[in-house]
């Protein structure tokens, strides 16, 4: 294993540091950035013209989550507006986001809200110029590093992380994994899942465990024959049933709906911390009902829509809002030691060496 | 138009008839371009972009994704064996079921008939998913089976490349039994009868006579099988990936739905297939160029049956075996999943639910996209009759400069995987003038290109049958082209219409690889949102989708059976 070195400061992380302070102020008070009123509604507070959201009557979001969690979110919010009707369209990350800059490319504006599955598409969307920036009156719920820089162009609706599960039928309590190095015991040769390289739950798992333990961790997981599937329903799916004995990737979000299913499975959350992803929503650039955009970001942002990312089971994402309740299951994400990337520029630059190691790794 | 007392033309201009027909003509294959030519352009752009990820229109040009296919060699190869080995079984059991049942008084023969093209109704996700639940190698009910009564190992595992192969295979063959029945009923038994009386055997009849009467036929529908397995997904998807074995359409899905998305090398690898075809598409016609195919002439005849005596229960045994595998056994697999919180072999009572039922139903998205997918269904196959049917007529019997050319043209969107031509459809349909991007009209469009394919291969193998001698007759006679199209050549071509409206409106509602895409906010439809449940919910909900899906399809279907025939029987 390569020894981790200790971190140099860096020209571009002094320019960081400086630009965070820059903006510290603006976080602090957000509602202070912008010129909107501020108006309560229900239990929270919204920069949008509430008249004019209705007034639109509809709003299209744009997501990386499944059909039927899309359909849980805008059916929550419309009983909240019911005169605003939330539509939905929703695709794979990279299909989302080749989807979206295309239709932009060609002069189509129809996404109001877009919300990605991981920091590297989601900062590319920025710098392409993809976003509206607003900064919701909730934003002040949020610590600054949860939210975009500069803030007000994205946030993180949810944080999703990952463990190591077990098949509790296939596998002796004895032998059962319980630090991240157990998942390259040959026991589990060919019986071991985890995610495709579409995954950005994967490429953060990736990024953080080469960080600690060293590019070889990956090669040595590599002669496992690991298999790789593009859903944490796949891979809990499979675990539950037998097929695979270890799941190397097991999101806590799955692990909770498949117990309840009766599944044998048991989660493990390594001493050494559990990979962290954050899921990116904001409002974007000429969102075509942009009132209706900003109170549904609003919502998100506020504790009735983390309530739902919280507790829906087709999502069952962690809040990091500072007064957030806890977790189904009573724990709250501060409960686990999580490995979330802060040096985004190392992450986007890692992005191709892990998309070529995962495919070949994968037989892809 | 003046007509005389039986209503045939009695004062007709010839140029005014030409120019009808020209009109005709130009339209199709102007609707042809429009709809095929006009995407492929942005998908032959995007496999030579090498310019900027995701840069629109592309910033540089050049050849390297083709050079990066060298990389995907195994791949290449795994979609070859498995294509090759699919199309064989296919073909097989679309032939000798086709044959049993058009050509013999094998029992039931109408039932069976019915019950064979059942598995094309149901979308391909339904048939890979049963046989996971039944074939895995560790959790599959069949495997569980073996072990519970001594079995060691696995007794069989369907996601080995000829597992993967027999499941495409059955859901496909009775695309092949649709295309080859059509033709074999368009066949004059006399000339099987004239083989018998001469002492041919029934085995001897069938290879010497019937097969190479009925090759153009089976030839279509290898090309077409040929190009559905190229083109397949979900069982390579379902099977393949957990047993680390991809073929081009499960690389170029990953390729596409990972950041950043590689589209030029997934529009390259797109565009490679259509060399394949190509070829296929060459050989087809260097085969029935100069060859007559001709069974439907001036002389009348009654489709006759031959009595195959004891055998008949033979014959039996083979459909009904059959529509067991592809029918019955996936079925009931998928009832048995769908009623379970964890689809096991040997479940507690505790596990039974009608949860995943309750949850399919109450999805407001998905009682939409139901409704959505049956007028879509309804309307790309009304019309996709018409402008394919005008299409086989063109390419058959016209004298049309360039009409050879036409029909390589169709087959592109069979050629090139779905998932890779609807991304040639978005760039295209998204700057088009007129806005349609993003509604109802972009997917009938889409569907209507997509199955362009389909229909003409189902309608051109009738059309080779029928004798020019007819048509010429109704012209010397003055009939105008209209009029023995609409008198002479459609009630000849109904069984392959039929076929051609029946294949597309089923292959409509269960389209996936294009609406994934293509599908806006109000205009969603009900196959991806069941892969999506495959993907993000879990493997029961997603088997009592896929069966709310197949029986909406099988009463839609129920219904124009019944329409038809009565209408049939008016017309009788």
């Amino acid at each position: 294993m390569m020894e981790r070195k200790a971190p140099q400061p860096t020209r571009r992380a002094a320019l960081k540091g400086g630009l965070a302070l820059a903006t510290l102020p603006l976080v602090a008070n957000p509602a202070r950035a912008q010129d909107r009123p501020v108006t309560k509604v229900l239990d929270f507070n919204t920069g949008a013209d509430i008249a004019k959201a209705e007034a639109e009557g509809e709003f299209l979001f744009y997501t990386h989550d499944g059909e039927p969690a899309a359909a849980s979110i805008v059916e929550a919010f419309g009983k909240d507006f019911p005169k605003i009707k939330g539509k939905y369209v929703r695709a794979q990350n990279g299909s989302l986001f080749s989807k979206t800059i295309a239709e932009r490319s060609a002069g189509k504006f129809n996404v109001d809200v877009i919300q990605f599955s991981e920091p590297a598409t989601a900062i590319d969307f920025q710098k392409r110029g993809g976003y509206t920036r607003y900064v919701s009156p909730e934003a002040s719920g949020y610590a600054p590093e949860h939210l975009s820089n500069p803030v007000g162009d994205y946030f993180w609706v949810g944080v999703t992380f990952a463990g190591i599960a077990y098949n509790t039928d296939k596998v002796k309590a004895a032998d059962a994994p319980k630090a991240w190095k157990d998942i390259l015991n040959p026991l589990w040769l060919n019986g071991i899942n985890a995610k495709q390289a579409n995954s950005g739950m994967q490429f953060i798992q990736w990024f953080e465990l080469r960080k600690l333990y060293g590019e070889g961790f990956w090669k040595e997981f590599a002669k496992l024959r690991p298999r790789g599937f593009d859903s944490r329903v796949q891979l809990y799916d499979r675990l539950a049933k037998g097929d695979d004995k270890v799941c190397a990737l097991a999101e806590y979000a799955g692990y909770l709906l498949h117990k309840q299913k009766g599944a044998p499975i048991e989660f493990v959350a390594p001493a050494d911390g559990l990979p962290a992803s954050q899921l990116l929503n904001g409002v974007a650039d000429k969102a075509p009902h942009p009132e209706a955009a900003r109170l549904f970001v609003d919502w998100l942002m506020s504790n009735r829509g983390q309530a739902h990312y919280q507790n829906n089971p087709f999502l069952y994402y962690g809040s990091v809002r500072k007064d957030a309740p806890p977790m189904p299951g009573g724990t709250r994400l501060k409960d686990f030691k999580l490995l979330i990337p802060t040096d985004m520029d190392a992450l986007m630059g890692a992005r191709e060496a892990f998309n070529k190691e995962w495919n070949g790794m994968l037989g892809l | 138009m003046a007509t005389d007392a039986t209503g045939m033309p009695t004062e007709i201009a010839p140029q005014r008839l030409k120019s009808l027909q020209m009109i005709s003509m130009a339209a199709t294959v102007g609707v042809v371009t429009l709809f095929v030519l006009y995407p492929v352009y942005y998908l032959l752009q995007a496999s030579f972009d090498v310019g900027g990820a995701d840069i629109r229109p592309p910033t540089a040009y050049g050849l390297d994704n083709y050079a990066a296919l060298t990389n995907y060699q195994a791949i290449i190869v795994n979609t070859l064996v498995v294509t090759f080995a699919a199309t064989i079984m296919a073909l097989t059991f679309g032939f000798l079921t086709a044959w049993i049942l058009t050509r013999t008084n094998v029992p039931f023969q109408r039932t069976l008939e019915q019950l064979m093209v059942v598995p094309y109704y149901v979308t391909p996700l339904l048939g890979a998913l049963a046989w996971s639940f039944l074939g895995a190698p560790e959790s599959g009910f069949i495997n569980q089976l073996w072990r519970h009564f001594g079995g060691e190992a696995a007794l069989i595992d369907i996601t080995s490349p000829m597992g993967i192969a027999w499941v495409m295979a059955l859901f496909e063959g009775s695309v092949a039994f649709v295309m080859i029945g059509a033709v074999m009923k368009s066949m004059d038994p006399s000339l099987e009868e004239a083989s018998q009386v001469i002492g041919g055997s029934r085995v001897r009849t069938m290879m010497r006579v019937t097969l190479p009467l009925v090759a153009p036929g089976v030839l279509g529908a290898a090309i077409f099988v040929f190009a559905e397995m190229l083109g397949s997904f979900s069982a390579a998807l379902v099977l393949g990936t957990p047993a680390r074995f991809y073929v081009i359409t499960t690389a170029i899905y990953q390729l596409v739905s990972q950041y950043p998305p590689r589209m030029p090398l997934a529009a390259a690898m797109g565009v490679s297939l259509f060399a394949v075809m190509f070829l296929m598409l060459y050989a087809y016609r260097r085969i029935t160029a100069h060859r007559s195919y001709v069974t439907i002439s001036g002389k009348a005849f009654r489709p006759r049956v031959m009595d195959v005596g004891w055998l008949r229960w033979v014959l039996f045994a083979v459909c009904a075996s059959y529509v067991l595998l592809s029918v019955v056994i996936p079925v009931a697999t998928l009832i048995y999943a769908s009623v379970q919180k964890l689809a096991v072999a040997f479940p507690l009572a505790s596990n039974f639910t009608l949860d995943n039922f309750r949850q399919a139903l109450s999805l407001n998205a998905v009682r939409d996209a139901m409704t959505n997918s049956i007028v879509l269904g309804l309307v790309t196959a009304t019309l996709g009759v018409i402008i394919t049917g005008l299409l086989a007529w063109i390419i058959q019997r016209s004298r049309l400069p360039g009409r050879g050319l036409l029909e390589y043209v169709v087959m592109f969107p069979q050629a090139v995987p779905r998932l890779v031509f609807a991304f040639g459809m978005m760039w295209a349909w998204l700057v088009f003038p007129i806005p349609i991007y993003g509604t109802f009209w972009v997917l009938l469009i889409a569907y209507l290109t997509v199955f362009m394919p389909l229909g003409v291969r189902t309608i051109s193998s009738v059309i080779m049958q029928l004798d020019r001698s007819l048509d010429e007759c109704g012209q010397v006679c003055g009939a105008s082209w209209a009029y023995r199209l609409q008198t002479i050549t459609v009630p000849l071509l109904r069984p392959g219409l039929l076929a051609a409206w029946l294949l597309i409106f089923v292959a409509s509602v269960r389209e996936l690889g294009a609406s994934i895409l293509l599908m806006g906010p109000n205009s969603k439809v009900m196959t991806p949102a069941i892969v999506e449940a495959w993907f993000s919910s879990s493997s029961e909900l997603t088997a009592a989708m896929a069966l709310i899906q197949t029986a909406v399809i099988a009463i839609t279907m129920t219904i124009f059976y019944l329409l038809t025939r009565r209408s049939a029987q008016q017309e009788v």
